[in-house]
């Protein structure tokens, strides 16, 4: 039988700080570790370390691009110095209201930076896998980059609008009028393949 | 004073109640379904409607943007039916434009922001009916949005009014004690670690009373506490227990 | 508007399920949502109402306030309308983000009831060329989940039937000036006739079909829709496109016809709905936002 749940409110003392160390959903306050959100209390133990404390709640809340996420966007502008993108997805985790996100110019590839071109990488409409590289400052969106060969383009529309086959990690292929363009194409885990 | 008493001699107030008693407060959460979070409060006949949205990007001028933190952006906003007298702007007045500066003084203090950098929280507050008391409902309810909305905080936000006639002080004043021009207090506190995020107080009152009038309004906000805490509770329960974990 | 993002993939999805009569939620082209209404939720006001429709969260107070009447009807009182778009509804109606929307509607609920059969504004009169009484309708929109005009006609239709005027005597001095008195008692009060008040039905015109109460999803695959005022006989009193697209002469006429049969279903069960309320009377349990 499931042990009986222990809901707890945004303030409680839930353990002291020798008790437990601090999930989500937590924080420390003179060496107590309180919760910070309304949910169900989650103990996970790990073997020779503290218990992680933590609270779960029942809808995910808005999560928030982190440096180092792999995220899911789509461009909607370019020029030749970056692409403009807004961010859709965190992982698998939809967003509510879109994120703005720039892929500059250098951080497209990893190889040959000062060679690329922004217009035959990427075009407005297309769906493409990034990872964060900074939060961004004052005058900035969040910084994207591409430069690794599971990220890049995942789906495209051709020209006449249909959508593309990759056929190498440069070049997409339309099926419909057999014409090749250039984008930076993801190379896609195998297993997200379907055959 | 002629016309109306505002304690009797038998320590009644204009609508029945002791010195030191709440009007009576009803409140749900999860009102609305397109919102982050959303609550409902009614303390007496003082009806308001709080929502929540957030975090996400930074709407407007991006270098608002605070590095390490989450900017928390409030709106309180009046309904024209609201008062007995319509009002013409529901927002906008400086009245309003007050009441915003202290809504988001005092969640500033509670919500952990630092968690969520160069993001914003929206709160926004509507007053359905107005009888007194049009801060401190807002305040509650917006506590209750926050949780809602799952947005981690330090602890809740109670807020309670207290004013003070012939050496008595009363807790939770409404519309027509309000008008009546004595002093009052205006108090939001976090009530697990008893820090007062705003204290605000208005016309003269002599400062040996100060400390009755506060403790009032303290002891008027912790009663508040249980009730937020028994709704919140039962609303993480009701989630629980629907979704089967 | 609140905008929601939908791919070419749903917009698809939505267009071929209405081409079979069946949209998302397994409506029919003609249904309505489950919709609610609840009358004198708010006390401060003379009358006032709540409609649920789906996600569409509307609320009506009307305050009847002493006037002067206007030069050129001077026997009449009126009304005048406001909407507020709050913020609640979407983030993008903070400060002034919802007036744009907001003087829509009032430009159209003017134009619903500038013509004189919609309510008796005689009976508002208390002194020709000096006294009448004022309906301030106040229109607050606290969420936004398609089809608004709809839900704000049936509340302002709702909250005029819930509205109580007091009544007053006039009195005439020696000197003949007169003096207005409100009677004491505050069930004494006259009750406006909201028989002829018209409701408006949105037809939205989705592939080659159309469909009445759009949700938000809806509406974003629409390109144009045809806003109809109906009165409960089935009378169309207005007529407005909104949108951006363009629709032929056939599709307006088939829309018309689709409106006044929805309209006169839709006036019969708002009616029935008030009518069971006031007929509760003072027993009734006021649910608002607490149900």
């Amino acid at each position: 039988m499931a042990p009986p749940v222990r809901c707890c409110v945004p303030g409680e003392r839930l353990c002291s700080l020798e008790e437990g160390a601090a999930g989500s959903g937590t924080y420390t306050r003179h060496g107590y570790v309180c919760a910070s959100l309304a949910g169900c209390l989650l103990k996970t133990s790990e073997d020779g370390a503290l218990p992680v404390v933590s609270v779960v709640r029942d809808a995910e809340s808005q999560l928030l691009p982190d440096v180092g996420a792999v995220v899911t966007c789509k461009v909607c502008s370019i020029n030749s110095r970056f692409a403009k993108v807004h961010i859709l997805y965190i992982g698998s985790t939809p967003l509510k209201s879109t994120f703005r996100g720039t892929i500059r110019r250098e951080d497209i590839r990893a190889t040959e930076k000062d060679k690329v071109e922004v217009y035959k990488s990427f075009r407005p409409g297309d769906i493409v896998l990034a990872k964060v590289i900074s939060l961004g400052d004052m005058q900035s969106n969040y910084l994207l980059s591409t430069a690794e060969n599971e990220l890049g383009v995942v789906v495209a529309h051709s020209e006449a609008g249909a959508q593309m086959v990759p056929i190498s990690w440069c070049e997409m292929q339309c099926p419909r009028t057999h014409s090749k363009e250039l984008r930076k194409v993801a190379r896609v885990q195998p297993e997200f393949l379907q055959t | 004073m002629a016309g109306l008493e505002l304690l009797s001699d038998e320590g009644y107030r204009v609508d029945g109640r002791r010195a030191g008693e709440l009007r009576k407060v009803r409140a749900r959460m999860g009102v609305f379904a397109q919102a982050d979070g959303s609550a409902y409060i009614e303390q007496g006949n003082t009806k308001v409607l709080a929502v929540v949205y957030g975090p996400h990007e930074m709407r407007g001028s991006r270098s608002k943007a605070l590095h390490d933190r989450a900017l928390v952006n409030c709106q309180y906003s009046m309904a024209t039916f609201s008062t007995g007298e319509r009002k013409r702007r529901p927002h906008g007045d400086r009245k309003s434009s007050e009441m915003t500066l202290h809504l988001k003084q005092t969640f500033e203090a509670a919500i952990l922001t630092q968690l969520y950098p160069r993001s914003q929280i929206d709160i926004y507050v509507q007053v359905l009916q107005a009888d007194g008391g049009n801060y401190c409902a807002s305040v509650n309810a917006a506590t209750l949005a926050t949780i809602d909305a799952g947005i981690p905080m330090r602890d809740y936000v109670c807020a309670s009014s207290a004013g003070f006639i012939e050496d008595t002080p009363l807790a939770d004043l409404n519309y027509v004690e309000e008008a009546a021009g004595g002093p009052q207090v205006a108090l939001a506190l976090l009530p697990k670690s008893d820090q007062i995020a705003l204290l605000e107080m208005n016309s003269r009152l002599h400062e040996d009373h100060l400390d009755q009038v506060i403790e009032a309004a303290i002891k008027a906000c912790k009663d508040i506490y249980t009730v937020l805490d028994q709704v919140v509770r039962e609303h993480v329960h009701e989630v629980t227990t629907l979704l089967g974990e | 508007m609140a905008s929601v993002v939908l791919s070419e993939a749903e917009k698809v999805y939505i267009v071929h399920g209405i081409q079979e009569d069946l949209r998302v939620d397994g409506r029919g082209c003609e249904d309505y949502r489950c919709t609610e209404v609840e009358t004198d939720v708010v006390s401060n006001t003379s009358g006032s109402a709540r409609v649920k429709l789906g996600h569409t969260d509307i609320l009506v107070g009307v305050k009847a306030e002493m006037g002067t009447p206007k030069l050129e009807k001077p026997d009449e009182g009126y009304l005048e309308f406001f909407v507020d778009c709050s913020a609640n509804a979407t983030p993008e109606f903070e400060g002034r983000g919802g007036e744009e929307l907001g003087t829509e509607i009032v430009n159209t609920l003017y134009r619903i009831f500038s013509n004189g059969s919609s309510i008796d504004l005689k009976s508002l009169c208390i002194n020709p060329r000096e006294h009448c009484w004022v309906l301030y309708v106040d229109v607050l929109l606290l969420e936004c989940g398609g089809n608004l005009f709809d839900a704000i006609s049936i509340a302002v239709k709702a909250a005029l039937f819930n509205t109580r005027i007091p009544k007053v005597r006039v009195l005439e001095d020696d000197e003949g000036s007169k003096e207005i008195e409100l009677s004491d008692d505050p069930y004494d009060c006259i009750r406006l006739n909201v028989d002829n008040v018209p409701c408006i039905i949105t037809l939205s015109k989705i592939g080659c079909r159309h469909v009445v109460d759009a949700t938000l999803q809806e509406e974003a695959c629409s390109l144009a829709s045809l806003l109809l005022s109906v009165t409960n006989r089935g009378t169309l009193t207005c007529m407005k496109k909104l949108g951006k697209g363009s629709l032929d002469p056939e599709s307006i006429f088939e829309m018309m016809e689709t409106g006044k049969k929805v309209g006169k279903t839709l006036h019969i069960a708002l009616q029935k709905t008030l009518e069971k309320e006031e007929s509760l009377g003072t027993t009734r349990q006021k649910v608002g936002f607490l149900g």
